[in-house]
Protein backbone atom coordinates (compact mmCIF):
# COMPACT_ATOMS: atom_id res chain seq x y z
CA UNK A 1 0.00 0.00 0.00
CA UNK A 2 1.00 3.85 -1.24
CA UNK A 3 -0.37 5.86 1.98
CA UNK A 4 0.33 9.30 2.07
CA UNK A 5 1.25 10.90 5.78
CA UNK A 6 0.85 14.59 6.14
CA UNK A 7 2.02 15.86 8.98
CA UNK A 8 3.65 19.49 9.82
CA UNK A 9 6.73 17.71 11.66
CA UNK A 10 8.77 15.11 10.77
CA UNK A 11 12.46 14.01 12.15
CA UNK A 12 14.70 15.80 12.63
CA UNK A 13 12.64 18.52 13.07
CA UNK A 14 10.31 17.62 16.31
CA UNK A 15 8.72 19.68 18.84
CA UNK A 16 6.02 17.64 19.81
CA UNK A 17 5.23 13.83 19.92
CA UNK A 18 3.78 13.74 16.53
CA UNK A 19 7.16 13.62 14.55
CA UNK A 20 8.64 10.33 16.21
CA UNK A 21 4.96 8.71 16.11
CA UNK A 22 4.70 9.15 12.39
CA UNK A 23 8.45 7.86 11.84
CA UNK A 24 8.52 5.49 13.83
CA UNK A 25 4.86 4.23 12.06
CA UNK A 26 6.18 4.79 8.74
CA UNK A 27 9.57 3.05 8.97
CA UNK A 28 7.34 0.29 10.52
CA UNK A 29 5.01 -0.28 7.33
CA UNK A 30 8.27 0.03 5.06
CA UNK A 31 9.55 -2.82 6.78
CA UNK A 32 6.49 -4.81 6.16
CA UNK A 33 6.11 -3.53 2.76
CA UNK A 34 4.51 -0.60 2.30
CA UNK A 35 5.25 2.50 0.39
CA UNK A 36 4.88 5.35 2.72
CA UNK A 37 5.48 9.24 1.73
CA UNK A 38 5.47 11.39 3.90
CA UNK A 39 4.63 15.01 3.02
CA UNK A 40 5.70 17.88 5.72
CA UNK A 41 7.45 20.99 6.27
CA UNK A 42 11.01 22.24 5.47
CA UNK A 43 13.29 25.37 5.48
CA UNK A 44 13.54 24.41 1.77
CA UNK A 45 11.99 21.80 -1.23
CA UNK A 46 13.82 18.47 -0.76
CA UNK A 47 13.51 14.96 -0.71
CA UNK A 48 14.87 12.71 1.29
CA UNK A 49 14.80 8.47 1.44
CA UNK A 50 15.59 7.14 4.54
CA UNK A 51 14.90 3.07 6.23
CA UNK A 52 12.52 2.77 3.32
CA UNK A 53 10.79 5.50 3.87
CA UNK A 54 10.54 8.58 1.05
CA UNK A 55 10.09 12.13 2.68
CA UNK A 56 8.87 15.00 1.18
CA UNK A 57 9.93 18.55 2.32
CA UNK A 58 8.05 22.07 1.42
CA UNK A 59 8.80 24.84 2.51
CA UNK A 60 5.72 27.92 3.73
CA UNK A 61 5.76 31.45 3.88
CA UNK A 62 6.71 33.43 6.52
CA UNK A 63 4.22 36.02 6.17
CA UNK A 64 1.30 34.41 8.26
CA UNK A 65 0.83 36.28 11.26
CA UNK A 66 -0.61 33.32 13.12
CA UNK A 67 -0.68 29.45 13.12
CA UNK A 68 -3.83 28.59 11.11
CA UNK A 69 -3.12 30.75 8.36
CA UNK A 70 0.06 29.43 8.40
CA UNK A 71 -1.40 25.46 8.42
CA UNK A 72 -3.77 26.93 5.46
CA UNK A 73 -0.57 27.72 3.49
CA UNK A 74 1.37 24.79 4.03
CA UNK A 75 -1.49 23.07 3.13
CA UNK A 76 -2.06 24.22 0.04
CA UNK A 77 1.76 24.25 -0.83
CA UNK A 78 1.85 20.32 0.50
CA UNK A 79 -1.61 19.51 -1.68
CA UNK A 80 0.74 21.12 -5.08
CA UNK A 81 3.27 18.82 -3.94
CA UNK A 82 1.25 15.85 -3.37
CA UNK A 83 -0.36 16.81 -7.25
CA UNK A 84 2.87 16.07 -8.58
CA UNK A 85 4.08 13.10 -6.67
CA UNK A 86 0.51 11.44 -7.73
CA UNK A 87 1.30 11.81 -11.04
CA UNK A 88 4.59 9.45 -11.13
CA UNK A 89 2.64 7.16 -8.70
CA UNK A 90 -0.52 7.35 -7.64
CA UNK A 91 -1.56 7.43 -3.77
CA UNK A 92 -4.02 4.87 -1.80
CA UNK A 93 -4.84 6.96 0.54
CA UNK A 94 -4.08 10.06 2.94
CA UNK A 95 -3.28 9.90 6.78
CA UNK A 96 -3.55 13.15 8.55
CA UNK A 97 -1.79 13.65 11.44
CA UNK A 98 -3.49 16.39 14.37
CA UNK A 99 -4.92 19.50 12.84
CA UNK A 100 -2.48 21.73 11.60
CA UNK A 101 -2.20 18.33 8.69
CA UNK A 102 -6.08 19.25 8.08
CA UNK A 103 -6.19 21.48 5.74
CA UNK A 104 -3.71 19.49 3.35
CA UNK A 105 -5.08 16.14 3.80
CA UNK A 106 -8.54 17.49 3.01
CA UNK A 107 -7.27 19.52 0.01
CA UNK A 108 -5.56 16.37 -0.95
CA UNK A 109 -8.69 14.37 -0.68
CA UNK A 110 -10.82 16.69 -2.58
CA UNK A 111 -8.55 17.18 -5.58
CA UNK A 112 -6.95 13.67 -6.21
CA UNK A 113 -10.38 12.08 -4.63
CA UNK A 114 -8.31 10.19 -2.01
CA UNK A 115 -10.03 8.75 1.03
CA UNK A 116 -8.58 10.01 4.03
CA UNK A 117 -7.68 8.77 7.44
CA UNK A 118 -7.21 11.21 10.49
CA UNK A 119 -4.99 10.58 13.61
CA UNK A 120 -6.56 12.80 16.28
CA UNK A 121 -2.88 13.21 19.13
CA UNK A 122 -5.23 15.55 21.36
CA UNK A 123 -7.81 18.09 21.16
CA UNK A 124 -7.83 22.20 21.53
CA UNK A 125 -9.90 21.32 23.90
CA UNK A 126 -8.59 19.23 25.73
CA UNK A 127 -5.14 21.25 25.21
CA UNK A 128 -5.87 25.03 26.66
CA UNK A 129 -9.74 25.39 25.98
CA UNK A 130 -11.65 27.13 23.40
CA UNK A 131 -12.63 30.28 24.60
CA UNK A 132 -11.18 32.73 22.06
CA UNK A 133 -12.68 32.67 17.79
CA UNK A 134 -9.21 31.52 17.73
CA UNK A 135 -9.18 28.31 19.35
CA UNK A 136 -12.37 27.63 18.36
CA UNK A 137 -11.54 28.02 14.47
CA UNK A 138 -9.01 25.06 15.74
CA UNK A 139 -11.41 22.95 17.31
CA UNK A 140 -13.27 23.46 14.37
CA UNK A 141 -10.66 22.29 12.32
CA UNK A 142 -10.01 19.10 14.45
CA UNK A 143 -14.04 18.66 13.44
CA UNK A 144 -13.24 19.19 9.92
CA UNK A 145 -10.63 16.45 10.20
CA UNK A 146 -13.00 13.96 11.74
CA UNK A 147 -15.71 14.89 9.26
CA UNK A 148 -13.87 14.12 5.71
CA UNK A 149 -12.16 11.62 7.10
CA UNK A 150 -13.08 7.68 6.88
CA UNK A 151 -11.42 6.76 9.44
CA UNK A 152 -10.43 8.28 12.38
CA UNK A 153 -8.35 7.23 14.52
CA UNK A 154 -6.96 8.47 18.21
CA UNK A 155 -4.00 7.14 20.90
CA UNK A 156 -6.18 6.45 23.98
CA UNK A 157 -8.92 3.90 24.85
CA UNK A 158 -10.44 6.90 27.13
CA UNK A 159 -9.79 9.20 24.63
CA UNK A 160 -11.15 7.83 21.91
CA UNK A 161 -14.54 8.02 23.53
CA UNK A 162 -13.89 11.80 24.24
CA UNK A 163 -13.14 12.39 20.60
CA UNK A 164 -16.05 10.32 19.50
CA UNK A 165 -18.41 12.63 21.69
CA UNK A 166 -15.99 15.79 21.35
CA UNK A 167 -16.91 15.31 17.40
CA UNK A 168 -19.83 13.84 17.10
CA UNK A 169 -17.95 10.94 15.01
CA UNK A 170 -19.80 7.73 13.69
CA UNK A 171 -19.05 4.99 16.55
CA UNK A 172 -17.93 3.12 12.95
CA UNK A 173 -15.56 5.31 11.78
CA UNK A 174 -13.74 5.43 15.15
CA UNK A 175 -10.85 3.26 16.47
CA UNK A 176 -7.98 3.26 18.87
CA UNK A 177 -4.61 2.42 18.09
CA UNK A 178 -1.83 2.95 21.24
CA UNK A 179 1.30 4.57 20.56
CA UNK A 180 4.03 2.11 20.14
CA UNK A 181 7.77 2.13 21.79
CA UNK A 182 10.81 1.47 19.63
CA UNK A 183 11.91 -1.38 22.14
CA UNK A 184 15.43 -1.85 19.87
CA UNK A 185 16.21 1.93 20.78
CA UNK A 186 16.57 1.05 23.91
CA UNK A 187 18.06 -2.12 23.71
CA UNK A 188 21.16 -0.90 21.69
CA UNK A 189 21.52 2.06 24.28
CA UNK A 190 24.34 0.84 26.25
CA UNK A 191 25.46 4.01 27.94
CA UNK A 192 25.09 4.58 31.31
CA UNK A 193 25.22 8.36 32.57
CA UNK A 194 27.54 9.24 35.63
CA UNK A 195 24.69 9.02 38.76
CA UNK A 196 26.85 11.79 40.52
CA UNK A 197 25.66 14.23 37.53
CA UNK A 198 22.17 13.80 39.04
CA UNK A 199 22.88 13.20 42.69
CA UNK A 200 24.84 11.89 45.50
CA UNK A 201 26.18 8.33 45.82
CA UNK A 202 23.14 7.05 47.98
CA UNK A 203 20.69 9.12 46.88
CA UNK A 204 17.81 7.32 44.42
CA UNK A 205 16.61 9.42 41.47
CA UNK A 206 12.74 10.39 40.79
CA UNK A 207 12.65 11.09 37.64
CA UNK A 208 10.03 13.95 35.84
CA UNK A 209 10.61 13.60 31.94
CA UNK A 210 8.05 15.88 29.74
CA UNK A 211 6.82 19.74 28.44
CA UNK A 212 6.46 21.88 31.58
CA UNK A 213 3.23 22.99 31.52
CA UNK A 214 0.49 22.70 33.61
CA UNK A 215 -0.94 19.84 31.63
CA UNK A 216 1.84 17.68 32.45
CA UNK A 217 1.66 18.75 36.26
CA UNK A 218 5.10 19.27 37.19
CA UNK A 219 4.05 21.60 40.24
CA UNK A 220 1.90 18.41 41.67
CA UNK A 221 4.76 16.84 41.62
CA UNK A 222 6.67 19.38 43.65
CA UNK A 223 4.11 19.92 45.76
CA UNK A 224 4.14 16.23 46.55
CA UNK A 225 8.38 16.73 46.99
CA UNK A 226 8.06 17.57 50.90
CA UNK A 227 6.04 14.94 51.91
CA UNK A 228 8.18 12.17 50.22
CA UNK A 229 11.88 13.43 51.19
CA UNK A 230 10.45 13.76 54.57
CA UNK A 231 10.18 9.94 55.29
CA UNK A 232 12.80 8.84 52.21
CA UNK A 233 15.70 11.25 52.61
CA UNK A 234 17.66 9.40 49.68
CA UNK A 235 14.87 10.76 47.28
CA UNK A 236 16.33 12.94 44.50
CA UNK A 237 14.03 14.56 42.20
CA UNK A 238 15.66 15.03 38.83
CA UNK A 239 13.40 17.24 36.59
CA UNK A 240 13.68 17.15 32.17
CA UNK A 241 12.25 18.80 29.82
CA UNK A 242 11.42 21.86 28.00
CA UNK A 243 8.60 24.32 28.75
CA UNK A 244 8.05 26.66 31.49
CA UNK A 245 11.48 25.24 33.07
CA UNK A 246 12.42 28.59 35.19
CA UNK A 247 8.98 28.76 36.61
CA UNK A 248 8.79 25.50 37.77
CA UNK A 249 13.00 25.40 39.02
CA UNK A 250 12.38 28.49 41.07
CA UNK A 251 9.17 26.90 42.99
CA UNK A 252 10.94 23.62 43.00
CA UNK A 253 14.43 25.27 44.19
CA UNK A 254 12.91 27.42 46.92
CA UNK A 255 11.09 24.48 49.00
CA UNK A 256 13.41 21.75 48.43
CA UNK A 257 16.81 23.12 47.58
CA UNK A 258 19.59 19.95 46.42
CA UNK A 259 16.99 17.99 46.59
CA UNK A 260 15.79 18.63 43.45
CA UNK A 261 18.11 19.33 40.14
CA UNK A 262 16.64 20.67 36.78
CA UNK A 263 19.24 19.67 33.91
CA UNK A 264 18.45 21.82 31.62
CA UNK A 265 18.53 20.19 27.87
CA UNK A 266 19.88 16.81 27.69
CA UNK A 267 20.82 14.78 24.97
CA UNK A 268 18.23 11.51 23.51
CA UNK A 269 20.76 9.77 24.72
CA UNK A 270 21.22 10.86 28.26
CA UNK A 271 17.75 10.98 28.71
CA UNK A 272 17.35 7.26 27.93
CA UNK A 273 20.27 5.95 29.97
CA UNK A 274 18.70 8.51 32.47
CA UNK A 275 15.41 6.27 32.81
CA UNK A 276 17.38 3.16 32.57
CA UNK A 277 18.93 4.53 35.87
CA UNK A 278 16.21 6.19 37.60
CA UNK A 279 14.17 4.79 40.39
CA UNK A 280 10.98 5.46 39.29
CA UNK A 281 9.80 7.62 36.41
CA UNK A 282 6.47 10.40 37.68
CA UNK A 283 4.02 11.32 34.88
CA UNK A 284 1.48 13.14 37.04
CA UNK A 285 -0.15 15.01 34.10
CA UNK A 286 -4.14 16.14 34.54
CA UNK A 287 -4.51 15.23 30.90
CA UNK A 288 -3.22 12.65 28.71
CA UNK A 289 -4.83 11.22 25.80
CA UNK A 290 -2.14 9.02 25.31
CA UNK A 291 1.18 9.86 27.48
CA UNK A 292 4.47 7.90 26.00
CA UNK A 293 6.69 8.49 29.06
CA UNK A 294 5.56 5.55 31.30
CA UNK A 295 5.99 3.40 28.02
CA UNK A 296 9.44 4.67 27.57
CA UNK A 297 10.18 4.14 31.18
CA UNK A 298 9.03 0.60 31.01
CA UNK A 299 11.04 -0.11 27.79
CA UNK A 300 13.94 0.83 30.29
CA UNK A 301 12.87 -1.85 32.91
CA UNK A 302 11.71 1.59 34.81
CA UNK A 303 7.98 1.74 36.57
CA UNK A 304 6.07 4.81 36.36
CA UNK A 305 3.75 6.49 39.04
CA UNK A 306 0.90 8.12 36.68
CA UNK A 307 -1.96 9.38 37.20
CA UNK A 308 -5.30 7.99 37.03
CA UNK A 309 -6.15 10.02 33.56
CA UNK A 310 -6.74 9.10 30.04
CA UNK A 311 -4.16 6.53 28.27
CA UNK A 312 -2.24 5.91 31.63
CA UNK A 313 -5.06 4.02 32.73
CA UNK A 314 -4.08 1.55 29.87
CA UNK A 315 -0.26 1.91 29.79
CA UNK A 316 -0.41 1.23 33.69
CA UNK A 317 -1.26 -1.58 35.71
CA UNK A 318 -1.43 -0.40 39.22
CA UNK A 319 0.52 -2.86 41.62
CA UNK A 320 2.03 -4.69 38.50
CA UNK A 321 3.72 -2.19 36.29
CA UNK A 322 3.16 1.68 38.22
CA UNK A 323 0.82 2.61 40.34
CA UNK A 324 -1.68 4.77 39.79
CA UNK A 325 -2.00 8.13 41.65
CA UNK A 326 -5.21 10.91 41.74
CA UNK A 327 -4.97 13.83 38.95
CA UNK A 328 -3.63 17.25 40.48
CA UNK A 329 -3.18 15.82 43.99
CA UNK A 330 0.14 15.85 45.44
CA UNK A 331 -0.82 14.05 48.78
CA UNK A 332 -1.22 11.25 46.42
CA UNK A 333 1.31 11.43 44.38
CA UNK A 334 3.26 11.27 47.65
CA UNK A 335 1.88 8.02 49.06
CA UNK A 336 2.33 6.38 45.58
CA UNK A 337 6.05 7.45 45.60
CA UNK A 338 6.41 6.45 49.33
CA UNK A 339 4.98 2.91 48.96
CA UNK A 340 7.45 2.44 45.73
CA UNK A 341 10.60 3.72 48.04
CA UNK A 342 9.50 1.12 50.47
CA UNK A 343 9.67 -1.43 48.97
CA UNK A 344 12.93 -1.52 46.43
CA UNK A 345 12.18 -5.24 45.55
CA UNK A 346 8.78 -4.54 44.81
CA UNK A 347 9.71 -1.32 42.98
CA UNK A 348 12.16 -3.59 40.70
CA UNK A 349 9.75 -6.21 40.00
CA UNK A 350 7.00 -3.83 38.59
CA UNK A 351 9.84 -2.53 36.11
CA UNK A 352 10.64 -5.90 34.69
CA UNK A 353 6.80 -5.99 34.66
CA UNK A 354 6.09 -3.13 32.87
CA UNK A 355 9.10 -3.85 30.20
CA UNK A 356 7.46 -7.44 29.92
CA UNK A 357 3.81 -6.05 29.03
CA UNK A 358 5.42 -3.31 26.20
CA UNK A 359 6.96 -6.43 24.45
CA UNK A 360 3.49 -8.49 24.57
CA UNK A 361 1.51 -4.97 23.63
CA UNK A 362 3.18 -1.69 22.59
CA UNK A 363 5.33 -2.73 19.38
CA UNK A 364 5.16 -0.79 16.61
CA UNK A 365 4.67 -3.91 14.45
CA UNK A 366 1.67 -4.30 15.71
CA UNK A 367 0.51 -1.32 15.74
CA UNK A 368 1.46 -0.86 11.77
CA UNK A 369 -0.74 -3.76 10.90
CA UNK A 370 -3.32 -2.68 12.87
CA UNK A 371 -3.09 1.07 10.66
CA UNK A 372 -3.16 -0.96 7.58
CA UNK A 373 -6.04 -2.75 8.74
CA UNK A 374 -7.69 0.43 8.99
CA UNK A 375 -6.33 1.86 5.60
CA UNK A 376 -8.38 -1.28 4.27
CA UNK A 377 -11.75 -0.19 5.87
CA UNK A 378 -11.27 3.47 4.14
CA UNK A 379 -10.51 1.96 1.01
CA UNK A 380 -13.96 0.33 0.93
CA UNK B 1 -15.85 24.56 -26.14
CA UNK B 2 -16.54 23.73 -22.11
CA UNK B 3 -15.38 26.36 -20.07
CA UNK B 4 -15.55 26.14 -15.94
CA UNK B 5 -15.34 29.21 -13.66
CA UNK B 6 -14.94 30.00 -10.28
CA UNK B 7 -16.19 31.97 -8.24
CA UNK B 8 -16.27 32.57 -3.81
CA UNK B 9 -19.98 33.84 -4.62
CA UNK B 10 -22.61 33.76 -7.36
CA UNK B 11 -25.75 36.34 -6.67
CA UNK B 12 -27.39 39.08 -8.58
CA UNK B 13 -26.27 42.37 -8.23
CA UNK B 14 -22.70 40.85 -7.27
CA UNK B 15 -19.85 42.15 -9.78
CA UNK B 16 -17.46 38.84 -9.85
CA UNK B 17 -20.76 37.61 -10.19
CA UNK B 18 -22.06 39.60 -12.62
CA UNK B 19 -18.80 38.98 -14.58
CA UNK B 20 -19.29 35.45 -14.93
CA UNK B 21 -22.82 35.34 -15.61
CA UNK B 22 -22.25 37.97 -18.51
CA UNK B 23 -19.79 36.02 -19.47
CA UNK B 24 -21.11 32.46 -19.77
CA UNK B 25 -24.33 33.75 -21.43
CA UNK B 26 -22.49 35.08 -24.15
CA UNK B 27 -20.76 31.63 -24.15
CA UNK B 28 -23.60 29.25 -23.80
CA UNK B 29 -25.19 32.13 -26.75
CA UNK B 30 -22.19 31.11 -29.01
CA UNK B 31 -22.56 27.56 -28.77
CA UNK B 32 -20.23 26.54 -25.61
CA UNK B 33 -20.84 24.86 -22.79
CA UNK B 34 -20.30 27.09 -19.28
CA UNK B 35 -20.48 26.15 -15.47
CA UNK B 36 -19.80 28.39 -12.81
CA UNK B 37 -19.19 26.67 -9.19
CA UNK B 38 -19.55 28.88 -6.25
CA UNK B 39 -19.84 28.82 -2.71
CA UNK B 40 -23.16 28.86 -1.04
CA UNK B 41 -24.03 32.02 -0.51
CA UNK B 42 -27.65 31.16 -0.29
CA UNK B 43 -28.84 34.41 -2.26
CA UNK B 44 -30.69 34.44 -5.84
CA UNK B 45 -29.17 34.46 -8.95
CA UNK B 46 -30.78 34.62 -12.68
CA UNK B 47 -29.33 33.71 -15.11
CA UNK B 48 -29.97 31.70 -18.71
CA UNK B 49 -31.05 28.73 -17.87
CA UNK B 50 -28.25 26.88 -20.27
CA UNK B 51 -25.67 28.05 -18.11
CA UNK B 52 -24.71 25.66 -15.16
CA UNK B 53 -24.41 26.84 -11.92
CA UNK B 54 -23.09 25.06 -8.89
CA UNK B 55 -22.94 26.31 -5.42
CA UNK B 56 -21.33 24.23 -2.78
CA UNK B 57 -22.06 24.51 0.85
CA UNK B 58 -19.17 24.98 3.02
CA UNK B 59 -19.42 22.85 6.38
CA UNK B 60 -16.84 24.60 8.70
CA UNK B 61 -16.16 28.87 9.18
CA UNK B 62 -12.86 30.45 9.64
CA UNK B 63 -11.73 32.48 11.83
CA UNK B 64 -11.05 34.95 9.17
CA UNK B 65 -11.81 35.64 5.20
CA UNK B 66 -8.25 33.85 4.57
CA UNK B 67 -8.75 30.81 6.37
CA UNK B 68 -12.31 30.87 5.34
CA UNK B 69 -11.10 31.40 1.56
CA UNK B 70 -8.77 28.17 1.95
CA UNK B 71 -11.40 25.88 3.52
CA UNK B 72 -13.86 27.10 1.16
CA UNK B 73 -11.90 26.13 -1.86
CA UNK B 74 -11.86 22.72 -0.92
CA UNK B 75 -15.24 22.68 -1.89
CA UNK B 76 -15.31 24.40 -5.17
CA UNK B 77 -12.19 22.18 -5.83
CA UNK B 78 -14.34 18.94 -5.48
CA UNK B 79 -17.12 19.66 -6.99
CA UNK B 80 -15.09 20.93 -10.24
CA UNK B 81 -13.10 17.86 -10.26
CA UNK B 82 -16.16 15.73 -9.95
CA UNK B 83 -18.08 18.07 -13.10
CA UNK B 84 -14.48 18.03 -15.33
CA UNK B 85 -14.11 13.84 -14.59
CA UNK B 86 -17.79 13.59 -15.66
CA UNK B 87 -18.31 15.61 -18.74
CA UNK B 88 -14.62 16.85 -19.50
CA UNK B 89 -14.00 20.60 -19.67
CA UNK B 90 -11.24 22.62 -21.84
CA UNK B 91 -10.30 25.33 -19.44
CA UNK B 92 -10.67 26.33 -16.16
CA UNK B 93 -11.45 30.42 -15.39
CA UNK B 94 -11.23 31.45 -11.74
CA UNK B 95 -11.51 35.00 -10.34
CA UNK B 96 -9.36 37.16 -8.02
CA UNK B 97 -7.10 35.53 -4.77
CA UNK B 98 -10.07 33.82 -3.38
CA UNK B 99 -10.49 31.35 -5.65
CA UNK B 100 -7.11 30.82 -7.30
CA UNK B 101 -6.14 28.11 -4.54
CA UNK B 102 -8.47 25.76 -6.21
CA UNK B 103 -7.83 26.89 -9.78
CA UNK B 104 -4.21 26.23 -9.41
CA UNK B 105 -4.58 23.19 -7.67
CA UNK B 106 -6.83 22.14 -10.19
CA UNK B 107 -4.71 22.85 -13.26
CA UNK B 108 -1.92 20.96 -12.02
CA UNK B 109 -4.09 17.84 -11.50
CA UNK B 110 -6.21 17.72 -14.27
CA UNK B 111 -3.59 19.22 -16.49
CA UNK B 112 -6.06 21.97 -18.15
CA UNK B 113 -5.31 25.52 -19.16
CA UNK B 114 -6.17 28.26 -16.84
CA UNK B 115 -7.31 31.76 -17.04
CA UNK B 116 -7.12 34.31 -14.42
CA UNK B 117 -9.44 37.17 -13.90
CA UNK B 118 -8.17 39.75 -11.55
CA UNK B 119 -10.87 42.50 -10.54
CA UNK B 120 -8.47 44.08 -7.87
CA UNK B 121 -4.95 43.79 -6.15
CA UNK B 122 -4.17 43.65 -2.88
CA UNK B 123 -1.86 46.26 -3.04
CA UNK B 124 -4.91 48.46 -4.55
CA UNK B 125 -6.71 47.71 -2.13
CA UNK B 126 -4.30 48.91 -0.21
CA UNK B 127 -3.01 45.84 1.76
CA UNK B 128 -3.96 46.03 5.19
CA UNK B 129 -4.96 43.36 7.49
CA UNK B 130 -3.44 40.72 9.12
CA UNK B 131 -3.46 38.75 5.63
CA UNK B 132 -2.69 41.20 2.97
CA UNK B 133 0.71 39.36 2.20
CA UNK B 134 -0.80 35.90 2.40
CA UNK B 135 -3.40 37.29 0.02
CA UNK B 136 -0.52 39.27 -2.33
CA UNK B 137 0.77 36.40 -2.45
CA UNK B 138 -2.09 34.06 -3.56
CA UNK B 139 -2.41 36.60 -6.70
CA UNK B 140 1.29 36.22 -7.27
CA UNK B 141 0.82 32.97 -7.50
CA UNK B 142 -1.93 32.46 -9.61
CA UNK B 143 -1.14 35.09 -12.25
CA UNK B 144 2.10 32.94 -12.61
CA UNK B 145 0.20 29.82 -12.87
CA UNK B 146 -2.17 31.14 -15.28
CA UNK B 147 -2.03 30.80 -19.26
CA UNK B 148 -3.47 34.19 -19.63
CA UNK B 149 -4.52 37.23 -17.00
CA UNK B 150 -7.64 39.48 -17.58
CA UNK B 151 -7.93 42.61 -15.51
CA UNK B 152 -10.74 45.07 -15.93
CA UNK B 153 -9.09 48.39 -15.00
CA UNK B 154 -5.61 50.10 -16.57
CA UNK B 155 -5.03 50.53 -12.61
CA UNK B 156 -5.29 47.09 -12.08
CA UNK B 157 -2.82 46.28 -15.04
CA UNK B 158 -0.47 48.25 -13.67
CA UNK B 159 -0.40 46.37 -10.54
CA UNK B 160 -0.22 43.11 -12.08
CA UNK B 161 2.67 44.44 -14.19
CA UNK B 162 4.78 45.68 -10.85
CA UNK B 163 3.34 44.33 -8.20
CA UNK B 164 3.12 40.61 -9.50
CA UNK B 165 5.34 41.10 -12.47
CA UNK B 166 3.33 39.34 -14.21
CA UNK B 167 4.89 39.57 -18.39
CA UNK B 168 2.88 41.50 -20.37
CA UNK B 169 2.53 39.21 -23.42
CA UNK B 170 0.02 37.19 -21.24
CA UNK B 171 -1.69 39.87 -20.06
CA UNK B 172 -5.07 41.90 -21.16
CA UNK B 173 -7.33 44.78 -20.34
CA UNK B 174 -10.16 43.56 -21.10
CA UNK B 175 -13.41 46.24 -19.37
CA UNK B 176 -16.56 44.20 -18.78
CA UNK B 177 -18.56 47.27 -19.81
CA UNK B 178 -17.44 47.73 -22.91
CA UNK B 179 -18.79 46.96 -26.60
CA UNK B 180 -18.46 42.76 -27.16
CA UNK B 181 -15.95 42.66 -24.30
CA UNK B 182 -16.94 38.86 -23.85
CA UNK B 183 -15.78 38.23 -27.63
CA UNK B 184 -12.58 39.06 -26.58
CA UNK B 185 -12.47 36.47 -23.49
CA UNK B 186 -13.51 34.38 -26.15
CA UNK B 187 -10.66 34.91 -28.28
CA UNK B 188 -8.05 34.40 -26.06
CA UNK B 189 -9.43 31.44 -24.63
CA UNK B 190 -9.39 29.91 -28.72
CA UNK B 191 -5.93 30.58 -27.93
CA UNK B 192 -4.58 29.31 -25.32
CA UNK B 193 -6.76 26.24 -26.24
CA UNK B 194 -4.97 26.29 -30.08
CA UNK B 195 -1.31 26.84 -28.36
CA UNK B 196 -1.82 23.76 -26.14
CA UNK B 197 -2.89 21.89 -28.91
CA UNK B 198 0.18 22.64 -30.91
CA UNK B 199 2.12 21.96 -27.86
CA UNK B 200 0.78 18.73 -27.86
CA UNK B 201 1.08 17.54 -31.46
CA UNK B 202 5.05 19.06 -31.07
CA UNK B 203 5.64 16.06 -28.17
Amino acid sequence: MRPLFVTWEYPPYKAGGIAAHCEDLATTMAAQGHNPVVLTYGEKEETEYRDGVEIHRVPATDAASDTISWAMHLGHQIEKKAIELNKQEKFDLVHAHDWMAVPGATGIKKTLALPMVFTVHSTQEGRDGRDSEYQETIHNLEWYGTYEASQVITVGREFSEEVKNLYEVPENKINYIPNGVDLEKFDKHSYSINHNDYALDWEKIVLFVGRMYPQKGPGHLIEAMPEITDRYDEAKFVMCGSGATEYYKDIAKSKMGEKVHFPGYVSDRELLGLMKHAEMMVTPSVYEPFGIVPLEAAASNTMTVGSYVGGMKDTIVHEYTGLHSYPADPDSIAYQVNRALEDPGWNDWMGDNARERVEENFQWEQISAWTTGIYQDALR
Amino acid sequence: MKVLMLSKEFHDGEGVSEYCKNLAEYLVEKGHEATIVSFDDKADYHVDQRVKVQKVPLPIEGDNIYSWAMMMNNELKNRAREIVETEGYDLIHCNDWSTIPGGVSLKKHLELPLAVTVHSTENERGFEGDHAELISELEWEGTFEADAVFVTKDDTKNSVLFDLDVPEAKLKTVDPYSHDWQSRILNTYKEILKQKEKLLQEN
